[in-house]
């Protein structure tokens, strides 16, 4: 993450000096606008989502719905703590079920919870892949756009959609297999 | 269909809840306390991103690394012309949405172009974004493997993309 950053960060200041060095400090400025108001969003969708998951779990329907995921869980992470177990599996849920507003707070909270214990950096790193691959099974944004451009038929993209991430997401789980060992 | 789907859900959890005993005002409450400490979390390195995903994108670096990879891409069957969405996607959504609507509207939104275009979108994550959120409050920073795991896999999608919109 450093050396992308750093090198981007080098050559397009020093190439914005030669070419339009007023931009510079703008387009700084106007990327940190758009983190704070994506952060505004973020805060309201988290706070819901985050109400509503805290009475799932209160009610106990959290621990049944890791139940139900466990022998999954196991086959892709190996063994697992717990509680990374409770929040992993709704995280999955909601990436299944399309849920985008949901899965980061649990995502996030996975990964915290993961780092508690040794041995964890398979788990952490095929949880990231799963999510960063992740199966959508709707593409509903795509299709609203098309839809408003007037397409004959803004659903023929489903299936070659659902087929291209469930594609990237088992290339990616078997990268993992073969390249991260699973004990420390 | 779908529009039912989650406020259906919702009311399950709440009636499950209310059977469960649980006090439904105190426990959303105390969920909802914690998004703000996430959200501080996060911003810094949304920021980050955001501001190199600007530079990258002002200062032209974008068109031209996208000018030399476009004839490595067309090798493996990814036209020129998207050549830019597949680089931008991993970074921003927005960005990406953007190109997306280009698209749309220069070659015809049921053209192969297109449809090729949507699959893309659609199947790609914005890896660095979802790196830069979720490790945001985690001690480790090993995030190289990862990331580099999900871009070759998202990359590998967009290849078959491209190749089935030529058959379906």
């Amino acid at each position: 993450m450093n050396a992308i950053f750093g090198l981007v960060l080098i050559t397009s200041t020093a190439i914005l000096i030669f070419v339009n060095p007023d931009a510079a400090l703008a387009a700084m400025l106007s990327g940190g606008e758009k983190a704070l108001s994506l952060t505004l969003k973020m805060v309201v969708i988290y706070a819901v989502w985050l109400g509503v998951f805290e009475l799932l779990s209160r009610s106990g329907l959290s621990n049944k719905i890791a139940k139900g995921l466990k022998p999954m869980n196991k086959l892709l992470f190996g063994q697992l703590p717990d509680k990374a177990n409770d929040y992993m599996s709704l995280n999955i849920s909601a990436n299944i079920l399309g849920m985008s507003g949901a899965t980061t707070p649990m995502g996030i909270k996975s990964i915290q919870e993961l780092e508690k214990h040794p041995n964890t950096e398979y788990a952490i790193t095929m949880f990231f892949v799963l999510n960063a691959t992740s199966i959508q099974l709707i593409p509903s944004s795509v299709m609203a756009l098309r839809t408003s451009m007037n397409s004959s038929s803004p659903a023929d993209i489903i299936l070659p959609t659902v087929l291209a991430t469930l594609l990237s997401t088992v290339i990616g789980v078997i990268l993992v297999k073969l390249f991260v060992k699973k004990r420390g | 269909m779908s529009k039912y789907f989650i406020p259906v859900l919702f009311l399950i959890i709440f009636f499950y809840s209310l059977i469960k005993k649980v006090k439904p005002y105190d426990a959303f409450t105390q969920g909802a306390k914690s998004a703000i400490p996430f959200a501080v979390s996060v911003f810094p390195y949304l920021v980050s991103i955001f501001v190199i995903t600007e530079l990258f994108e002002v200062s032209g670096i974008s068109n031209a690394v996208s000018n030399f990879l476009s004839p490595f891409f067309r090798i493996l069957g990814i036209p020129k012309e998207l050549t830019k969405l597949v680089l931008i996607k991993p970074f921003s959504g927005n960005g990406a949405l953007a190109i997306l609507t280009e698209i749309y509207s220069t070659y015809g939104v049921d053209s192969y172009l297109a449809r090729c275009a949507s699959v893309i979108y659609g199947s790609s994550e914005t890896v660095f974004y979802i790196a830069a959120v979720y490790f945001a409050g985690a001690k480790t920073k090993k995030l190289a493997v990862p990331i580099i795991i999900s871009l070759v896999a998202s990359f590998f999608s967009c290849v078959f993309a491209c190749f089935i919109c030529l058959i379906m």
